[in-house]
């Protein structure tokens, strides 16, 4: 057994590994972290999680709902950190984890991951307490400035395939689902088909175009498209690249067997000064969160029901609404942007004609909220037009990759990944008349089949693990 | 795609709680965990004027409220609350600030009229009353509590040197009574007739036919402020303790202010009565008044009226520029949604009998 997979154990039993050990980590966590981009890519199956903040218990929980490393693919979209009482051993177990099954493992930076953040929220006291001094805290948070600031997850499938070893879907149209709600057991909760979704789409074009758009996000994306940025017009420059099997070259949004669209994971959401993907490549992220800026805007915004942009009243960050999202998706042929950030008390909510979607996956939040949590799993599409070499760190990590992804100003190319641009800026193009022109296509392009897991808090004082009662505040 | 290697914690459930882990440092109850006798029913609420102060102090050292006398009543080193419980710190207790202002600038300060705290516990509110800037005068402050609690309040008042030059040493009007006069610096003479009597009582006792309380003015103008205090109690106890005083004043005006929990119906509110039940916390008026509505139609009843939620108090009545400095001192909340979460479980409510209206205040700063 190496000394790796000694300290998961250790971990895995809510047990702090030692310092020396936690320095060890640090530095090749580093080492591991600074190759990959800011964007990292990551290929279907994969399950992606929300918040956790240092609740172990639950992140035990999510593992037995969610399947064991490394069984599952993870990728995990920040806030391992503060509030909860383990949030060391959370944040070293995923690490040990990532550094253990490096292309099982993506870990994305949320916004608690910072020195600032940590220092009010409980992380730091925590360190302090279990070590005597800050020197794991700073160890932490050397990672934390390496951590990415976001993913693109490529080759999910449009259908689901069946849960092994799990009750069968009931349905007959097994391959129409779009969205499949599962309980901690592994029943199915809820399911809801694609043509539904289809027809709620196309009736809201019917409904809202030929008024001259009663609702904002069909005018700003349906009947009048909104003015492109003078640097990257959408329809004239080849910006859609990327490997086969990847939204990027397909042009077959919502076809069953095909592979969905790329998905893209980040912790807070978009900023305005982001229009495209790749200009989060060119961020340099090795460092504190800024108070402000494109990687600040990127750990903390929140979508919200508003027009455009807006003042966020957490501070930091802003607001964004449908029609932005919208327009992102389509420049940067995405079928969904999947984040966290938010306390979600049915533990996913998904927004804007399901645009977007919040995971949150800390249940009861601070032992206090009373929400459920959860997490998404995409997966892989089987159709073989997408067979992609399951690594994930690997295209990042070649500086070919990194400049080819710069040259072209798709996302990283992997292998056979020079594809023809165009067709996604045509495709983008089609949609727009088609609101107009009530054709047959959807008015965003259809997300990937998407399977929802609900769970529910672990008690705190189950066997085998240290464990205290939590005490939540109230004001009293 | 479960993992069954892991065991599934919600069926290894079992009743006894493990009480290896840390206490939280400076907290007054986090040495209750572990097997042993449960304090009673009573020492856990007062228990729960403890976490108040040690509250109120994290508020104070981080800038959020300005209060000297909040160090006085905390043992021990500061604990620094999270963000989110300073802010709901701050929130009801300038809240309450404001009414009891409002109700003091529409009386006239030439006429004695009376503050009643029921459950005051260590709070401060009297002691920064009397020595604000405003100079309030012919304020008459009645604090309420068990006859233990107020004992240790006038002990602290008496032997804190930093406490000789604003309150008299508190003199016994019986075993379980005391009264100070406020001073000034100038004047050691009490010129402005404050008085602070400290009632130690069982608040259950009393009763519509109960005596009037020592030193209480039947006709002065009277406030009654319960700071989550009544909560506690069984609801007729309530009624009873409030007709109490309903029928001890004759005044043309009597207010009460309230600061509850409510909504424990829904996944919030159910954690918050099983985390509170599990510290030994148990509130009873909250499965009678579970709404704003329900407590404001309580305060009908006793001819009192309005409320809000300490979210929509945060929201309604501090000013933007307030807003902005009291969210400079930590750097803003990490999460708004757990905020409007936590503070919309909470109210003030508040209504007068008589008078002119007068905490009419829908907006007050």
């Amino acid at each position: 057994m190496s000394d790796l997979d000694r300290a998961i154990a250790q971990l895995r039993a809510c047990r702090p590994i030692p310092e020396a050990e936690v320095r060890e980590l640090c530095h090749k966590a580093r080492e591991l972290l600074i190759e990959e981009g800011n964007v990292v890519t990551v290929n279907a199956p994969v399950t992606i999680c929300g918040d956790i903040h240092g609740q172990f218990h639950d992140l035990m929980e999510l593992f037995r709902v969610g399947g064991d490393v490394p069984d599952t693919n993870y990728l995990f979209m920040g806030d391992f950190v503060d509030r909860g009482f383990y949030s060391l051993e959370t944040f070293l177990l995923l690490l040990c984890l990532k550094v253990r099954y490096p292309d099982r493992m993506t870990l994305i930076r949320g916004n608690h991951e910072s020195r600032q953040i940590t220092t009010v929220y409980g992380f730091y006291d925590e360190c302090l307490r279990k070590y005597g001094s800050a020197n794991v805290w700073r160890y932490c948070c050397d990672v934390f400035d390496y951590l990415a600031l976001g993913a693109i997850v490529l080759g999910a499938s449009n259908t689901l395939p069946s849960a092994g070893g799990e009750p069968v879907s009931s349905s007959p149209d097994a391959d129409e689902i779009e969205i499949e709600v599962r309980n901690s057991d592994g029943q199915v909760i809820s399911q809801f088909l694609r043509q539904q979704q289809k027809d709620v789409a196309r009736g809201r074009i019917n409904r809202s175009t030929p008024n001259g758009g009663s609702s904002a996000i069909m005018t700003n994306g349906g009947a009048t498209p909104p003015p492109p940025p003078s640097s990257s017009p959408p329809t004239s420059t080849p910006t859609h690249t990327g490997p086969p099997g990847s939204s990027a070259t397909s042009t077959s949004a919502g076809s069953i067997g095909n592979p969905a669209g790329a998905v893209l994971c980040v912790h807070g959401g978009l900023s305005p000064l982001i229009d495209k993907v790749d200009k989060i490549r060119l961020l340099d992220r090795k460092q504190e969160v800024p108070h402000e800026g494109a990687m600040c805007d990127l750990l903390w915004s929140d979508p919200d029901e508003i027009d455009g942009w807006g003042l966020s009243p957490r501070g930091a960050g802003f607001l964004f609404g449908a029609d932005i999202v919208r327009v992102f998706n389509q420049r940067n042929d995405l079928s969904l942007i999947a984040r966290a950030h938010q306390l979600v008390m049915e533990g996913f909510k998904e927004m804007f004609d399901a645009s977007i979607v919040t995971v949150w996956s800390a249940p009861n939040y601070c032992y206090r909220c009373g929400n459920v949590a959860a997490l998404l799993e995409l997966s892989e599409d089987e159709s073989g037009m997408g067979v992609l070499a399951r690594s994930n760190g690997d295209v990042n990590r070649s500086d070919g990759g990194m400049a080819a992804a710069a040259a072209t100003g798709g996302w990283a190319p992997g292998p056979g990944g020079a594809s023809v641009g165009g067709s996604g800026g045509q495709r983008g193009q089609s949609i727009v008349m088609d609101g107009g022109g009530g054709g047959g296509l959807l008015p965003a392009r259809a997300g990937p089949a998407r399977r929802y897991r609900v769970f529910q808090a672990a008690p705190q004082d189950s066997r085998g693990m240290p464990a205290k009662k939590p005490v939540a505040d109230y004001f009293l | 795609m479960s993992a069954p290697s892991i065991p599934n914690l919600l069926s290894l459930r079992s009743g006894a709680a493990g009480g290896r882990g840390r206490g939280r440092g400076g907290s007054a109850r986090s040495g209750r965990s572990g097997p042993g006798p449960r304090p009673s029913h009573d020492a856990t609420i007062q228990g729960t004027d403890t976490d108040a102060a040690v509250s109120r102090l994290s508020a104070v050292e981080l800038g959020y409220l300005s209060d000297p006398f909040a160090r006085l009543f905390v043992q021990g080193p500061a604990t620094r609350r999270l963000p989110i419980i300073n802010r709901g710190t701050y929130t009801r207790t300038t809240a309450i600030d404001t009414l009891v202002d409002h109700f003091l600038a529409t009386t006239s300060p030439d006429e004695p009229r009376q503050i009643v705290s029921l459950g005051a516990g260590t709070d401060t509110r009297c002691l920064r009353l009397f020595t604000s800037p405003a100079n309030h005068r012919n304020i008459a402050y009645h604090e309420i509590d068990f006859p233990t609690i107020m004992a240790r309040k006038q002990t602290i008042i008496a032997t804190t040197p930093s406490l000789q030059t604003t309150l008299s040493t508190p003199s016994p009007l019986s075993p379980t009574t005391w009264q100070s006069h406020s001073l000034t610096p100038e004047q050691p003479t009490s010129p402005n007739n404050n008085t602070l009597t400290l009632h130690g009582l069982d608040l259950r006792t009393l009763t519509p036919s109960s005596p009037t309380l020592p030193t209480f003015l039947p006709t002065a103008p009277t406030l009654l402020l319960s700071e989550c205090c009544l909560c506690y109690l069984p609801p007729q106890t309530t009624t009873s303790l409030l007709h109490h005083f309903t029928m001890s004043s004759s005044s043309s005006l009597l207010s009460l202010v309230l600061y509850e929990p409510i909504l424990p119906h829904d996944s919030f509110g159910k954690t918050m009565v099983s985390n509170l039940a599990a510290r030994g916390i148990a509130m009873p008026t909250l499965d009678v008044y579970p709404t704003a509505a329900d407590q404001e139609r309580r305060l009908r009843e006793a001819g009192f009226v309005r409320s809000e939620s300490v979210d929509g108090i945060w929201e309604g009545w501090v000013s933007e520029a307030e807003k902005e400095r009291v969210d400079g001192l930590e750097g803003g909340l990490d999460e708004v949604e757990e905020w409007r979460l936590l503070a919309g479980h909470y109210i003030v409510a508040w209504g007068w009998r008589g008078g002119k209206g007068d905490l009419d205040v829908r907006i007050a700063c």
